[in-house]
């Protein structure tokens, strides 16, 4: 241990600068070593981490370093190396210059750009946009796992910024028995997605409608607000939006709004729809448009809550709703939801 | 037809100067009120309101239901004048179709300020949805008001030429006007209304009976989720307590117009018909609703049976046992049940106005209660009673009602020329 150097601390055991470098030399690869390894030209990786170093140390510019091993890397890589975007090119903060990097033989363009195209080319585009999809989604949520924590409601209000008064997805808690022999049920309620359902029946406007894929939407610029479908709905799962707001729990509350069923209405205002609408749970379709699970399936603290393809046999949720253990809320309405739990 | 003309005397409007003050006075405060409450109601929007998502129907939905039965059982009085030819009934006709007009004009307004975007209200005209009740009912509406400002017009028209005969000037322009220009008072076009009166009476009846106010109740009895309203039963008593508070509003307008503005004398006879009409109306709807409450009972349906008891013993059971049991039931079946009472107008207004105030009660004990039970079991329980806002809102719209009524009366010859029947 030294004790020449300058700065040491009461109390804090010195270790010195140069026994740390050594030990991380002590640590590093041989680069010759690990490049024999691979089929490439050992000197030419070696020269170019040399002056790749040299470029972050600022000795070198970027320009100058692709200039002087592009032609050697081509001849190199070939193919492997003209047509893959050079990761210095970068929309931005690019550490080449832009005719710099169009005079590399190398494809030019970002990785974001690159990406993006291959990304359409595999993946065309959905055709009658939000909800027109394949899928015909599902939940399944199992009573047995849920432990009332009540998470899928705070996350739901969190992803959806739904305003006071307004929560798409509750659990209803029930206690049963009389101490000490006394049982708790949570059961968590989204909406149903019911695929006879009683709320699109009586719409006067045709507001709201069944999707391909199964979710009921909203058209917050068509409904009036009559609220009919509130009384219809056998499963209290729709909420007025009586134009109420969290402004006085955060500041600017209603800057941020979540793009419901994959239309962005830009910030909360007083007389702008939604509000003076109807709102409920849309199966967080703008996350499922995007391939994400709905927020409430994602945080489940128990991994109680599923969310899938119905109609896909070998799809877990499809499996579990056909399971012995699989029921209904109030099957006997007819309404035939697409939320099914598990004893 | 000139000599015929000047036998007619054509002076409408209160007989009375102060009174005609005193009454302009307080339907002047009721809109000046709602005209307030309104305001709020705009600019606060639907939080100014106690509505909830748990209970999202109130007062302004039971009031719109209340006004469209009124006018459905009016239009229905009018029909045994004009179709059935009950006799001595055409005194009545014009008061009870123009009553008709105005409730349902004031159920629309109730309708419109309920909406969630009012901006909205012709949304439906748009787009339309088959299977809901409320997309058929307001094109029903629509339909009900043509037909009975048709039959008002057949009702009227040989009065207005009448009228317009004898004025000059402006009020002449006024009243051609009201008549189509058809000012021909002779008994070929006297007949040829009175054909037509009597087919859009004939079209009307069943509108009025089946999509106006049936539909009204369709409307609710379609929801299965609130059992308590989803029973086939449930539409016609709609229509039944429409014909009582119908027919005790047109008794009402018969003896105070006539007191009032005619200066006449009631007919006794007339009077003891309407109030033998409601007799047979307050038992119907009291049997029908007594069969209904114990169906309910019957099934032993937990949501029926907790409904019920909401109902009878809750925080608003007042309004169950007095308004509903007692003023449209039990007192004016006190009032009606001696003949020389029957026959005493004063009397009658009496028995009228309690019955068109008990009959708001029914409206509300229907639209309320159904609410207040959750949907599910785990799911909170609902209260309401209405906040000033609603209160002051709805005074003002019925005071509007009340303002086109008066200057309808104190305008057109809502009393047939000649007197009576045709």
């Amino acid at each position: 241990m030294s004790t020449t150097d300058d700065n040491t601390l009461p109390g804090i055991p010195n270790v010195g600068k140069a026994d740390l470098d050594a030990m991380v030399e002590n640590e590093r690869p041989d680069p010759r070593e690990e490049l024999a390894d691979v089929e490439a030209d050992t000197d030419l990786g070696i020269a170019m981490a040399e002056d790749a170093q040299r470029v972050a140390r600022g000795e070198l510019s970027g320009d100058e370093y692709w200039e002087k091993y592009d032609e050697a890397a081509g001849a190199e890589f070939g193919e492997a190396y003209q047509e893959t975007p050079n990761p210095a090119v970068d929309a931005g903060d690019q550490t080449v210059s832009t005719e710099t990097a169009e005079s590399l033989s190398c494809a030019v363009g970002s990785m974001d750009t690159v990406a993006t195209e291959s990304a359409q080319v595999e993946g065309e585009e959905p055709d009658g946009g939000i909800g027109a999809g394949d899928e015909k989604w599902g939940m399944v949520i199992d009573l047995q796992k849920c432990v009332g924590c009540d998470s899928c409601t705070v996350a739901c209000k969190s992803e959806n910024r739904t305003p006071p008064g307004v929560s798409y997805n509750v659990v209803m808690e029930e206690e049963h028995g009389e101490f000490p022999n006394v049982t708790r049920t949570n059961v968590p309620r989204p909406c149903m997605q019911c695929d006879n359902p009683p709320c699109v029946q009586v719409c006067p406007v045709s507001a709201t409608y069944k999707m391909d894929d199964g979710v009921v939407n909203i058209d917050y610029d068509r409904c009036i607000g009559c609220r009919y479908c509130i009384i219809a709905c056998p499963y209290g799962a729709r909420y007025f939006d009586f134009g109420e707001n969290y402004d006085d729990e955060v500041d600017e509350a209603g800057e941020v709004t979540s793009p419901e069923y994959g239309v962005d209405r830009g910030p909360r205002e007083e007389g702008k729809s939604p509000i003076g609408n109807i709102r409920k749970c849309s199966f967080c379709t703008h996350r499922l448009e995007r391939g994400e699970e709905p927020a409430c399936v994602e945080t489940c603290v128990g991994d109680a809550r599923n969310m899938g393809d119905l109609e896909n046999p070998d799809s877990d949720v499809a499996q579990m709703a056909n399971s012995s253990r699989a029921f209904q809320l109030k099957e006997d309405e007819g309404t035939d939801p697409n939320v099914y739990y598990l004893k | 037809m000139s000599t015929q003309s000047s036998r007619f005397e054509f002076d409408p409007g209160f007989e009375d100067d102060r009174l005609r003050v005193a009454w302009y006075a307080v339907v002047g405060v009721f809109v000046a009120v709602g005209a307030y409450a309104t305001y709020l109601r705009i600019t606060g929007g639907m939080a100014t309101t106690n509505l909830t998502s748990i209970v999202p129907w109130g007062a302004w939905v039971a009031f719109y239901i209340y006004f469209v039965g009124l006018s459905a059982g009016a239009f229905l009085v009018s029909t045994m004048a004009n179709v059935f030819e009950v006799e001595g009934m055409h005194r009545i006709d014009r008061d009870a179709l123009f009553a008709a007009i105005i409730s349902m004009a004031v159920a629309l307004l109730f309708v419109w300020i309920d909406l969630g975007r009012m901006d909205r209200m012709y949304f439906p005209f748009i787009w339309r949805q088959l299977t809901s009740a409320l997309s058929w009912e307001v094109h029903a509406y629509v339909a009900y008001i043509g037909i009975l400002v048709t039959e008002l017009y057949f009702s009227m028209r040989i009065d207005l030429a009448r009228i317009a005969q004898r004025t000059s000037g402006l009020r002449q322009t006024f009243y051609a006007a009201l008549a189509l220009g058809r000012l021909d008072t002779s008994e070929g076009s006297q007949s040829f209304d009175q054909r037509w009166l009597k087919r859009a009476g004939i079209v009307g009846i069943p509108l009025a009976i089946f999509m106006v106010h049936g539909g009204t109740g369709v409307l609710f009895a379609v929801s299965k989720a609130r059992p308590y309203w989803n029973s086939g039963l449930f539409p016609v008593i709609f229509v039944i307590s429409a014909l009582l508070s119908g027919t005790a509003l047109v008794m009402v307008v018969y003896v105070l117009r006539t007191r009032l503005f005619d200066g006449d004398s009631v007919d006794p006879d007339l009077l003891d018909r309407l109030a033998q009409l409601l007799i047979g109306f307050i038992i119907v709807d009291a049997a029908l609703t007594a069969i209904e409450t114990f169906i309910a009972i019957a099934s032993v349906h937990p949501h029926e049976i907790e409904t019920w008891q909401v109902i009878m013993y809750g925080p608003m059971s007042w309004s169950f046992w007095w308004f509903m049991i007692g003023f449209s039931w039990v007192f004016p079946m006190v009032l009606l049940s001696k003949r020389s009472w029957r026959r005493t107008p004063a009397v009658m207004v009496l028995t009228g106005l309690s019955v068109v105030i008990g009959i708001i009660a029914v409206r509300f004990n229907i639209v309320v209660p159904a609410q207040v039970m959750p949907v599910m079991e785990g799911l909170p329980h609902g209260s309401y009673f209405p906040t000033l806002v609603e209160w002051g809102t709805s005074v003002g719209m019925i005071g509007v009602g009340l303002l086109l009524y008066t200057l309808g009366a104190e305008t057109l010859p809502l009393t047939p020329l000649t007197g009576g029947d045709h």
